[in-house]
Parts: structure tokens; sequence; C-alpha cells
């Protein structure tokens, strides 16, 4: 557009200027040409300056644009979201951005021995000194005055991102602090036993709390999503903390054992006793039951008996006698002798005899 | 002429931005900027936006970080009020609230300076409380005690007033302890009590895990016994029952007693022949008294 108004206005131009030196009208031309040239450059330059304003925004960010050094926006209007944005280039707008839905993570630095990353992903851990050396050597002191190693690794979330990035010089290591005093603080409220093994996860949670409460307190815009702890005494005591820990499980195998024990006698104690109890209740039922039945049969036996008495009796006993001689292993008549002197009769018996047989040998 | 109005233009427009960047300045978000005056301070702290100013050598501005700065303290022995040595680190997290008075505190407003001044403030306070302060309000199993949060707050608030009286245009936004240590030679102390208790425990789990196990067998041998006593009083009982049940039968019986007797001494002897038995006779016992006389070559039978 420019461009052809200028043509128009140029035409009539080199009439007055220069009537006919052929050098002049050259030198024009080129000149014409050059600043023809110049001007392009000059728009290209415009239309490159403003499309550097365009900026990306991914998905676990949002930006914030400040125009002159002040937020554009009030609040959360001032967050811009995911994809493509524009704003003035610099020096009238600046972007800031500002990582959030992802997690972020810290850990702290005061409770643990020193060693470097590096040593501790080779396992190539440097010995243990006599004592621990302040500013080297980490730790924290318990409630029982025991001293102990524990680290915590903090993964939290930034709810406030704009009080996250303008309030703080450097959040995260703000929130390192935290996490430091945290676990002091902590600690300071626990006995050594709980921390490392009677109340791992209360100790975990009570740092996760205190750890909140403070960024509450601090107003440092974030959410705590999650924090782990880790507790071991110091190394030089390693084995006797070890030698505990084994002689509670033997204590425990032991109080398991007697308790098996215990339940293996009152359950079979109880089996018995019930056993004892039927037995008698089947006694019982089957003693009554045969007195019953004696007393029928005596009932209808009373009658023959009191025809004759004498009678009755020999019946019986013959009877009996009769069925007593079938089932007896042996059997032996000794007749009256004729002289009416008893007949001596003399017996071997074995002490116990294992056959019926065995009684015999009786000489008449 | 068109072209000496592009030139203009051009000229115009290169001078306004020369002059923007003389006569004005940018402050940023979370920064605050104080304007001096040949050397005077004037007017109020600009907020983050686009100001005015004359150029130098008239005014000049200094800018400051608002936020919270974090510091922390190097390592400091110090005696607590029961006389042990302790040693402590703290962290202050601080900021510029009067960023004037800031500027006259500090030569061209410091921040190193302001530093080197709050710690030496930490330092003579950080003494104080904890020298009024038994170990036990540092540590301490009973939660009542524990008076951790009140030292910090206690160092806050003098560490607060200090800066306040001296007017520095300094505010402690928190304050904690950072690190609560002991020194090396008493950690060496510390290990050998630790030894020591732990070598308790393991005794103590030793010798209760005995007595406990040997407690509850016997326990369980009291009850096992208990049972099997209580059954057979149950069975005794039982049994009682039974007798007396099997007397209700009584009077049948005693229609005929001599009858009674004679079947049970019947019922006796059914039992008491059963196999295995051998039996001797002689000649008066039925059926055999069908004998008695009826052999008469028995005596002859005799050697």
């Amino acid at each position: 557009m420019s461009d052809e108004h200028e043509h128009n206005h140029h035409d009539p131009a080199p009439g007055p200027v220069t009537p006919d030196d052929a050098g002049s009208q050259a030198l024009a031309e080129a000149l014409r040409s050059s600043f023809a040239i110049v001007k392009f450059v000059m728009v290209a330059l415009v239309v490159i300056f403003l499309g550097s304003g365009f900026f990306q925004v991914g998905t676990q960010e949002k930006a914030i644009i400040l125009r002159f050094g002040k937020t554009v926006g009030q609040g959360q209007e001032a967050l811009l979201g995911p994809g493509l944005h524009w704003s003035f280039p610099y020096p009238i707008d600046e972007v800031v951005k500002i990582p959030i839905t992802e997690i972020q993570k810290v850990a702290s630095t005061t409770g643990w021995y020193a060693v470097t990353p590096e040593q501790e992903l080779s396992g190539n851990l440097p010995p243990p000194g006599p004592s621990l050396i302040p500013g080297v050597d980490g730790y924290v002191i318990t409630a029982d005055r025991n001293v102990i190693h524990t680290s915590a690794t903090l993964y939290y979330q930034v709810d406030d991102p704009t009080r996250y990035v303008f309030r703080f010089v450097s959040a995260s290591n703000t929130i390192q602090n935290v996490l430091n005093n945290a676990l002091l603080d902590t600690a300071a409220r626990f006995k050594v036993d709980d921390i490392l093994y009677s109340d791992v996860a209360g100790f975990q949670d009570a740092v996760e709390q205190r750890v909140s409460a403070l960024a509450d307190q601090e107003r440092l815009g974030i959410t705590v999503k999650q924090c782990s702890v880790v507790s071991i005494p110091p190394r030089q005591l390693k084995y006797v903390f070890d030698q505990v820990t084994e002689a509670r499980q033997n204590l425990n195998k032991v109080l398991d054992d007697a308790h098996s024990y215990e339940n293996y006698a009152t359950n079979s104690a109880a089996a018995q006793a019930s056993a004892i109890i039927s037995e008698a209740r089947s006694a019982q039922a089957r003693y009554v039951q045969s007195v019953q039945a004696d007393a029928k049969a005596f009932n209808a036996l009373l009658p023959n008996y009191e025809l004759n008495p004498g009678l009755f009796r020999q019946q019986k006993l013959v009877e009996v006698m009769g069925q007593a001689l079938t089932n007896v292993g042996l059997k032996a008549y000794l007749p009256t002798s004729a002289n009416g002197k008893p007949i001596e009769l003399r017996l071997m018996l074995n002490r116990e005899p294992p056959e019926p047989k065995t009684g015999a040998p009786a000489q008449p | 002429m068109k072209r000496n109005l592009i030139t203009l233009i051009t000229g115009a427009v290169l001078i306004i931005i020369f002059a923007l960047l003389l006569f004005t300045f940018q402050v940023r978000q979370s920064e605050v900027a104080v304007v001096t005056t040949f050397g005077r301070i004037m007017g109020p702290p600009c907020e983050p936006g686009l100001h005015l100013r004359w150029p130098w050598p008239v005014q000049q501005v200094y800018k400051f970080d608002e936020r919270i700065q974090n510091f922390q303290e190097k390592f400091r022995e110090t005696l607590t009020a029961d006389q042990i040595s302790l040693i402590t680190s703290i962290y202050v997290g601080w900021r510029i609230s009067d960023p004037s008075a800031f500027l006259n505190s500090f030569k061209d407003g410091s921040v190193t300076a302001a530093q080197s001044q709050l710690e030496s403030l930490l330092a003579s306070d950080n003494i104080t409380v904890v020298g009024k302060h038994p170990l036990a309000d540092f540590v301490n199993t009973d939660p009542k005690q524990l008076e951790f949060d009140q030292i910090q707050t206690e160092m806050e608030q003098m560490v607060q007033s200090e800066l306040q009286t001296n007017n520095y245009g300094i505010q402690i936004e928190f304050l904690g302890i950072k690190q609560l240590g002991l020194p090396e030679n008493v950690t060496q102390a510390v290990f050998d009590r630790m030894k020591s208790e732990r070598n308790i425990l393991i005794s103590r789990a030793q010798n209760e895990g005995q007595a406990e196990a040997i407690k509850i067998k016997a326990n369980a041998d009291r009850q096992a016994n208990e049972t099997l006593a209580d059954a057979q009083a149950e069975a005794t009982r039982i049994e009682g029952e039974g007798v007396a049940e099997a007397a209700k039968t009584l009077p049948v019986f005693q229609k005929n007693p001599e009858l009674a007797n004679f079947l049970l001494s019947i019922d006796a002897m059914k039992q008491a022949l059963n196999q295995r038995s051998t039996l001797f006779f002689d000649d008066r016992i039925p059926p055999f008294d069908l004998f008695h006389g009826a052999l008469t070559n028995a005596p002859s039978h005799r050697p």
C-alpha cells in the first residue's frame, strides 16, 4: 500500500530535479531502489517484532504477563492456561511461566550422615567415625535423647503460583527449611523406638502434618501431597540395635510358642472333658435303661416265681448253667470221692494266662 | 516533502524511545523501588508498573527485591539453662518491609550488608534464648513440657523487636530452628549411653520372654486341669442322676426281694462266666447233680 503510494508521487519527481543528467538519474534510481529495500526490511522487522510476542504454555504450567513489570489481570484471571498466547514483546511485556500441576519434590538436608549421592548410588559408603561431627554429619535428637539419622522427602504441588513466584525468592529453599524444621521438631516429640520400629507411620504422619501446618502458617501457597520418612539408628550402633530387634523377635517366637501350647492344652482338655461328660451321659442312660428293663423282667417273672419259688430257682439256675457252660473255655467235673474226703486239686496258673487252655493242666 | 516526513517520523520514534529509556523506569512485580533526587529520598516507594523519572544525575532509582529471602545461620554452640552444650542452626525468612529505611540503613541498599547485620542479631538472640531454657524444653517425651514452638517464637519476637528499634526496614516473616546438635565429644558419650540402653532392652526382652512364656504355659495347664476336674465332677453328677433315676424302680423289686436278689445273682453269674474261664464242678451243683450216684465206677477210676 505504502509502496504504491510512494511510486505514484515519485514518478513526476525526476523532471524538476535532474532534467538530462544520465549519471545523477542513475544515482537517483539506485537510491530509490535501496530505499525500497530499507523500507521492506523495516516492515519485516516490525512483523518479526510483533510475531515474537507469541508464546506457548504447556499442559503442566501457567503463565503470567507482566506489562511494564506489573501483573496483567487480578488473581486467577492473571493466570494463563495451556495454549498459544500473545503478548507485547520485551520491554513492554514479560512472560513468567510457573510449573503447577507437576508434583515437586524436595528432600531434607539436616538429618543424614555425610554421604554424597554418588557414594550412595555405588553403595560405597564412607566408614562411620567414632562420633558425629557437627555440620558434617546430620542427625536429630529424639525425645528420649537418643541420636538417630532420619531423612524426609516431601512431594508437593503449587496451589498459588503467584505467591510461590512473587512472594519468595526461593520458595523451594524455604520449603526445604520447613521440612528440616518439621523433622527436628517431630523427632523431639517421639521416642527412638517409636521412630525406628513401633510407630514409623505415626512419625511420618506427624512430620507431614507439621510441614502442612508450617506451610499454612508461612503461607507458602503449596499443598503437601506426600511425605516419606526414612530413619535409621547411627551406623556406629547398628549392631547393638539389630541385636535388640533380634531379641524382640525371639521374644515373640517364645511367646508364640507358649500361646500355641496354651491353645493345644486348653483345646485338648476341652475335648477330653466333653468326652468324659458324653461317656457319663451314655453310661447313665445305659444304666437306667438296664435297671428299667430289669424291673420289667422282674414284673414279668414274679407271678411264675410265686407259683413255686424252689422250682423257679432250680430252672433258672440250670438254664444259666447251660448257657455258661457253652461259653466257658474249659470245664472239669470232679465227682465226690467215695470216702467223702475232699479231693485235692492242684492248679498251675501262669501269671497272665494268654490262652484259655493254659489254665488246663488239672489232674484229678 | 513526503520523504522528509518519513524521515521525521522515524526520527521522532527514535527520540521517543530514547526519551522513554531516559525518563521512565519499570518496577517489576515482586520489586519495589525508591527514587532519590540529588541523594534525597523522594516520596513513597514505587509499586510495580511504569514510572517517570528525571535522568541521572538528577534522580536515581534503587530497586529492591520485595520477596521473602532465606537466610540461615551457621552452626552455633550455645549453653542451655542446665549447662548442656547445644549446637543450633537457625533459618529465617526475611524481607524488606520499608525500602526507604532499608536504603538509609545499608549503603546502596546492600543485601549482603543487611544479612551480616541479621546474622549478628540472630547470634546474640540465639544465645540469649537458648540460655533461658533447659534441654528438656527442646526434646521431651511429654508434649506438654516441650517448648520448641515457644523457643522459636521467643527468638522471632526478639529479633523482630530489635529490627524495629533500629529501623532497618527489615521484617522477619518466619524463624525456625533448622538443626539441633551436640558437640562432637558429647555424641560419643551419647553413643555409649544408647548402647547400654540397648543392652538393657536386649536382656529385658530375653528375660521377659522366658517369664511370660512360663506364665502362659502354667496358666494353660491350670486351665486344662480345671476343665478336666469340672468334667469329672459333672460326670459324677450325671452318674448320680442315673442312680437316682434307677432308684425310682426300686419299689418294683421290693415286691419280692428274694427274687430280686436271685435275679441279680443270676445276672452276675452270667457275666462272670463269660469266655476264657475255667470251671470246676462237683456233683452237688446242678445240672451235674444228675451225675450224683449215677457213676458207680467213679472211685475205681482213681489210682
